[in-house]
């Protein structure tokens, strides 16, 4: 029993926030809204450099972990690139999508020509990038794909990987949330007195702590499930998916709160961190489709722990 | 990263279960029920599993035990909270009474009150909070006054778990005139010494579980010092951190969730969609409180004292605690308020609740948790 990242994933999420950092950290996100070029640029460069292209999650648990460890230092500062899919390729290189039953909708799908494209009940194939990007303050990036007529889905294994390291960075932008909340209250003094001062303002940031290392445990037991039983850790991922998106919506509303009117101000990293991760969070579902979802693969597969749920128990 | 508990707990845990099977009725909801046999069923538990090596499987060998790692101690705690402590009250010496007097003793107090907590004979009570002093222990009142060799203890104790069956208190109190931490000096006493009296407080919990303990100029010898005079809060500190991660409440949540689609069978089905995704919601919260829980522990394997990790997943779990406990009631609806063996679960449900309602109190109130967490936060601000 280990809950610990390998040395080589913390490694790389050193050097992950060191480089992202030298971009600006969430500055790359404000300038790619200016202009969206930057992606395929600065970002993209700093992400091979940092060995995107050679990293392969699919390779072993200490690979795994270590594209795990990028997408959390992505999230950290709202990193306008597609980490996830991109770790996620096919043996085209294309990036795998995990999308909506609907539509092809994906975050960033302007930014490659190609993508391999899935939903959650195994339907999917290669989709190319046609349409025009959302651009509005919550998907400045999401573009609608279009399928190609190659219809061979991605294996449920890359669609649960995806759906994993995306969870990764849900929560890094979360993890930094609370620290940026924290600096905040602690430097900002009313009624004479810092906000960290009141008890109210000390329990909210306790509540969002445990919520985040919560988080943070499922994350890393699900790297763990993932790598020992593959596609069969389907509830496993939907479980991480829910609690990533439940955790999501009370501490990033706890931190901007905790920022008062600057909460909303782009000026403020919380704000653009709250704007670039709903993306990962409404697609290809939100909360309660995930739940519903969780309930089925229980249901269907069992859910490990210490006694058997659901009828194939496990 | 592993997050496979080993081939040893997973036997442990198989022969845990198997003892259980044997010994413990399934209607069994614990020792302190209106019925008194249950208590009978408890201690008698406690002798087997004694006999079995697993009693004190945790303390190490040259007190008796079975020298075994954080992660069998784990491994008995998650077990016997699941199928509700059929240690009975006995699991608060095992797990830090006795660790206490192993770190603070004497070799006379450890040669005389260690192998009965390791027999399974002998149940004890703490004496912490006080009337005054509840998550402010440090305020305590009842005071110790030397009187010869000896001590003469008047105070009142509140909220004293098993104070009517306990052979043994470890007890707080206060020496000399120092106020907070100064002077706090923890001796070991008899329960049936005169000057002690025990008053039970009705709870929702059940009986045993809550009593007022008066000291009137009880007297007790100096060998009743568990530690140095002036030393208690150290012991303190050592005791609370061991019952920080001490319940491990997710386990009875986990095996009652797995239960209940059973035990609900064939309506299961059903159910509105919402309560089933409020069941799978609950598995969830009960695996990262599980995960939190892991957390502490393998800090403590690694020699480290994880306050903030231990604050951590006690909020995390307590909380865990209850929102299981409105889930199962959720789903059981009307009937949800049947007690007894003829209520569903054996009734297990309805006793969980009521145990929950305490669980953000007992042992530390979920607002000390989050004070110790806000601290450490804080200390790391930039600002």
């Amino acid at each position: 029993m280990n809950p610990d990242l390998p040395e080589e994933a913390v490694a790389l999420r050193a050097s992950a926030d060191a480089a992202f950092a030298a971009l600006g950290s969430v500055d790359a996100a404000r300038r790619a809204e200016e202009d969206p070029g930057v992606r395929s640029g600065e970002v993209l460069s700093t992400l091979r450099e940092l060995g995107l292209d050679d990293l392969d999650p699919r390779l072993d648990a200490i690979t795994l972990a270590a594209a795990a460890a990028l997408c959390e230092a992505a999230g950290r500062v709202a990193l306008p690139s597609p980490v996830a899919a991109m770790l996620v390729r096919d043996q085209q290189g294309r990036p795998t999508a995990v999308v909506p039953d609907r539509t092809s909708r994906v975050d960033h799908g302007d930014l490659l020509p190609e993508w391999r494209v899935g939903t959650l009940d195994g339907r999917g194939g290669v989709a190319v990038a046609g349409g025009i990007r959302l651009g509005t303050r919550l998907g400045p990036f999401v573009t609608d794909l279009e399928l190609t007529d190659d219809l061979v889905a991605p294996p449920l294994s890359d669609v649960l990987l995806q759906l994993t390291l995306t969870c990764w960075t849900v929560l890094g932008t979360v993890d930094r949330a609370v620290e940026l909340a924290v600096d905040h209250v602690a430097g900002r003094v009313q009624f004479g007195k810092p906000l960290s001062a009141f008890q109210s303002v000390q329990f909210q940031l306790a509540d969002a702590a445990v919520a985040v290392a919560g988080l943070r445990e499922l994350a890393a037991f699900t790297l763990w499930r993932l790598d020992v039983a593959g596609a069969d850790a389907r509830a496993d991922v939907l479980a991480l998916r829910l609690h990533a998106l439940e955790v999501a919506r009370s501490v990033l509303r706890t931190c901007q709160q905790l920022h008062g009117a600057a909460g909303v101000c782009d000026e403020y990293d919380i704000s653009v961190l709250t704007r670039m991760v709903q993306p990962a969070l409404r697609l290809p579902c939100g909360v309660e489709r995930a739940a519903s979802a969780l309930v089925a693969a229980i249901d269907a597969d069992g859910f490990d722990g210490l006694f058997l749920h659901g009828t194939a128990g496990r | 990263m592993d997050f496979d508990l080993g081939e040893q707990a997973t036997d442990l845990r198989i022969q845990l279960r198997a003892l259980i099977a044997a010994h413990i009725d399934d209607d069994f909801l614990g020792a302190f029920t209106d019925d008194p046999a249950d208590l009978d069923v408890a201690q008698t538990f406690c002798r087997t599993l004694a006999d079995a090596g697993l009693l004190t499987i945790a303390w190490p060998v040259e007190y008796g035990g079975g020298g075994g790692s954080v992660w069998d101690q784990t491994v008995v705690r998650e077990e016997m909270w699941a199928h509700h402590e059929p240690r009975g009250a006995q699991y608060m010496g095992l797990n830090w009474v006795g660790p206490a007097i192993m770190a603070h003793g004497t070799e006379e107090q450890k040669r005389r009150h260690l192998p009965p907590i390791a027999a399974g004979r002998v149940i004890w009570c703490q004496g912490f909070s006080e009337p005054e002093a509840g998550s402010d222990l440090a305020s305590l009142r009842t005071r110790a006054e030397p009187d010869g060799d000896s001590w003469r203890i008047t105070g009142q104790k509140i909220w004293t778990s098993y104070a009517s069956m306990a052979q043994w208190c470890i007890i707080a109190a206060r020496v000399g005139s120092g106020t907070r931490h100064e002077g706090i000096t923890m001796f070991l006493v008899a329960m049936d010494a005169p000057g002690i009296t025990v008053r039970p407080i009705r709870s929702m919990l059940g009986p045993h579980h809550l009593n007022e303990v008066f000291f009137d100029e009880m007297s007790t010898g100096a060998d009743a010092v568990l530690g140095q005079v002036g030393g208690g809060w150290s012991v303190i500190r050592t005791a609370l951190a061991h019952e920080r991660v001490g319940i491990a409440r997710y386990a009875r949540c986990e095996r009652l969730l797995s239960e209940l689609g059973r035990a609900m069978a064939p309506h299961w089905s059903e159910l509105p969609p919402s309560l089933h995704t409020a069941w799978a919601r609950a598995l969830v919260q009960v695996r990262v409180a599980r995960l939190l829980a892991y957390r502490t522990v393998h800090a403590q394997s690694a020699g480290e004292v994880p306050d903030v990790a231990a604050s951590t997943a006690r909020i995390a779990v307590t909380q865990c605690d209850q929102s299981v406990a409105e889930v199962l009631f959720a789903a059981l609806d009307d009937e949800c308020l049947e007690a007894g063996s003829t209520a569903p679960l054996h009734g297990a449900v309805e006793d969980h609740w009521r145990y929950a309602q305490a669980a953000t109190v007992a042992s530390g109130t979920i607002e000390v948790q989050r004070m110790i967490v806000a601290k450490a936060l804080l200390a790391g601000a930039r600002s």
